[in-house]
């Protein structure tokens, strides 16, 4: 393991101690200049998985003003040199350091927050350390891939006090207009919403392919499973049928939670049940196949795959009032990021909390569950667990890797 | 078909269609309320140990015993513990074997192996009750080895019974990853200590992290939990 380089604020002071007989110009830019808040009050950042998605949270994150992106870590060498020219070109110097090991990057103490997008599989373990060491967070949807995760997640982020946002800026953006209708009380009593989407992950068996130079293969499985390299095991494309990390149980979800994280955030959103966790699953067998009914505290139920139901598609009873209530939205400007950025300035939590992940990627966990077992489950929030149920409780979690634990 | 199935891993290995063994997952879902079927199950996926089965073949194995193991399977998994290719996918299995049997096994383990396999050890055994582990993590939280330190402590920070913020107590970690898995766990103990209603023994272990040399959100961490304590509101 290790990292190029290790740059700390105390060891830059060090140095600047050092070469205090230099000449020591301050630009334009470290001051501020216009719309560019001097440099002692931009957000300092880096990022941890740089490819597809990341380089996207990358882009957004850089083209802010009032962020100072210094450093990131990726396993692929040539995704550390890309993502290192696109922050140099973008700051026109050669100031962004890289890292194969993400624990060079967190440990930084001039880092302010990390932006991490790796696959799923690596997302708490990342989570957590950083919380740990003092960082806030942004971190790719989704957020878990086991249901223990993320309670120990959130404690994290609540123990350091630290920012912790989610993900899926679908959440907000695709469903405003239907969060609207709900929250407005124009439906009244919402009695069920339907989300259809899918598939589950699938176990993955490719053939052994010659590992590349490029690629650090023991990083990237990291507390997965041991596996041969294989293109496609660790493509980062977005296929949930196969052909991409996203499509394998070691690494992902598959659909029940890459699209999960939107779909079903979208509809906890709508029927205002974000803040909980459904009390039972109901696994409910027909001629053309199995669907599902979260039930929640309240009574409302989110199907899943619904026979002949649109995806979102809502029902309320109009005769019942609902009293409306003001629809949450983005906090700062720029969308999500602009929301963890402003988050991170004033300590507020971001519109998608780590705690609302956590919730909206429990559906999938808990419907994955059911769908596997064939069989509806009963689950207690408080407690974590499936209660009385020893065959379900198994899957809340999975042994990791050494030398990872969590 | 379940016959083939298990036939079939004896050839299994990567590159091979998963389909092979659908008669096997099929199995071990039907025979959820059929106890008899299950054990016949779980005897043959044991068995497949012993045989000259590839990594592959073993690992898939380890994951359908997860799903459907009890004590009986225990023996067959335990051997696996001590070799680097298998180490993993047998905790994958015993780990989540509620049989204290399965415990034993890990405990029995961790006396054997080091290095990377000990903190892999020590990351499962934090995973089972806490009076299975807690005797066998407290002596490990000075070991030598700074990952087998930093793991043991992060273990009790999970068990964060009182007789696990006890045996932290005794932590004294050189590493400075270790020194914040101690903190967290130590702040873990508390928040327990805290639901409890002990707070006097709660804000002990606060109130050390408030020195000035404890890094700034660690001391934020430390002062939200003795407020906690003394009863006032922290978002």
């Amino acid at each position: 393991m290790g990292g190029q380089y290790r740059s700390t604020r105390r060891g830059f002071l060090k140095t600047a101690g050092a070469a205090v007989a230099a000449p020591y110009v301050i630009t334009s830019t470290a001051l501020g200049q216009g719309a560019i808040p001097p440099a002692s009050d931009r957000i300092v950042m880096a990022g941890i998985g740089i490819g597809n998605q990341g380089r996207s949270d990358q882009g957004a994150f850089l083209d802010r003003p009032d962020v100072q992106y210094v450093a990131l870590s990726d396993v692929r060498q040539s995704v550390r040199d890309a993502a290192k020219a696109r922050v140099d070109e973008h700051y026109q110097n050669q100031d962004c350091q890289t890292y194969n090991d993400y624990r060079e990057v967190i440990t930084r103490d001039d880092v302010d927050a990390v932006h991490v997008a790796t696959p799923d599989h690596w997302h708490a373990i990342m989570v957590i350390e950083a919380c740990r060491n003092g960082k806030d967070v942004y971190c790719q949807k989704p957020e878990t891939r086991t249901l223990r995760e993320g309670p120990l997640m959130i404690e994290a982020a609540r123990r350091f006090a630290r920012v912790v946002s989610g993900g899926s800026q679908r959440v907000l953006e695709d469903y405003r207009e239907l969060v609207n209708k709900c929250w407005s009380g124009e439906l009244g009593r919402i009695k069920w919403i339907n989300v259809n989407v899918g598939p589950l992950s699938q176990l993955c068996n490719l053939p052994a392919e010659e590992t590349p130079a490029d690629i650090d293969w023991d990083m990237w499985l990291g507390p997965a499973p041991w596996a041969p390299y294989n293109a496609q095991r660790c493509s980062g494309n977005f296929a949930t049928t196969g052909g991409s990390w996203r499509s394998y149980v070691d690494y992902s979800g598959g659909g029940m939670t890459d699209w999960g994280a939107h779909h079903f955030g979208g509809a906890t959103f709508a029927i205002d049940v974000r803040e909980q966790q459904p009390v039972e699953v109901e696994y409910i067998a027909e001629a053309q196949g199995a669907y599902l009914a979260f039930h929640y505290p309240n009574g409302v139920i989110i199907y899943h795959n619904k026979p002949q139901t649109e995806n979102l598609a809502v029902e309320g009873d109009p005769g019942e009032q609902r009293e409306a209530k003001p629809v949450p939205v983005y906090k700062g400007e720029g969308g999500i990021y602009g929301d963890f950025i402003h988050c991170v300035k004033t300590r507020e939590r971001p519109f998608r909390d780590i705690e609302l992940g956590v919730n909206t990627i429990a559906v999938s966990h808990l419907g994955t569950i059911a769908y596997n077992l064939k069989r509806s489950l009963k689950w207690d929030a408080a407690a974590q667990k499936f209660p009385g149920d020893e065959e379900a409780n198994r899957y809340l979690d999975r042994a990791r890797r050494e030398p990872w634990v969590l | 078909m379940l016959d083939q199935a298990l036939e079939a891993l004896k050839t299994y290995d990567w590159g091979v269609d998963v389909a092979v063994l659908t008669p096997i997952e099929e199995a071990a879902v039907a025979t959820h309320a059929d106890p008899s079927a299950r054990a016949d199950l779980e005897t043959k996926l044991a068995a497949l140990l012993d045989d000259e089965l590839s990594r592959d073949a073993k690992d898939y194995v380890c994951r359908k015993l997860m799903a459907i193991g009890t004590a009986a399977s225990v023996a067959a998994l335990a051997p696996l513990l001590a070799n680097p290719e298998s180490s993993h996918m047998a905790r994958y299995a015993l780990e989540r074997i509620p049989a204290p049997e399965a415990g034993q096994a890990l405990r029995d383990a961790l006396a054997q192996v080091d290095g990377e396999l000990k903190v892999g050890m020590i990351g499962s055994l934090a995973k089972r009750p806490a009076d299975e582990s807690l005797s066998a993590l407290t002596p490990l939280v000075n070991d030598d080895d700074p990952a087998v330190a930093k793991a043991a402590i992060t273990a009790l920070g999970r068990l964060r019974t009182p007789e696990a913020a006890q045996a932290l107590a005794q932590a004294k970690p050189a590493d400075e990853q270790a020194q914040l898995a101690a903190i967290d766990a130590r702040l873990a103990c508390a928040e327990s200590l805290l639901a409890a209603g002990k707070k006097t023994e709660a804000m002990a272990l606060y109130k050390p992290l408030m020195a000035a040399d404890q890094p700034k959100h660690v001391r934020l961490a430390a002062t939200r939990g003795l407020l906690a304590s003394s009863g006032k509101k922290v978002d």
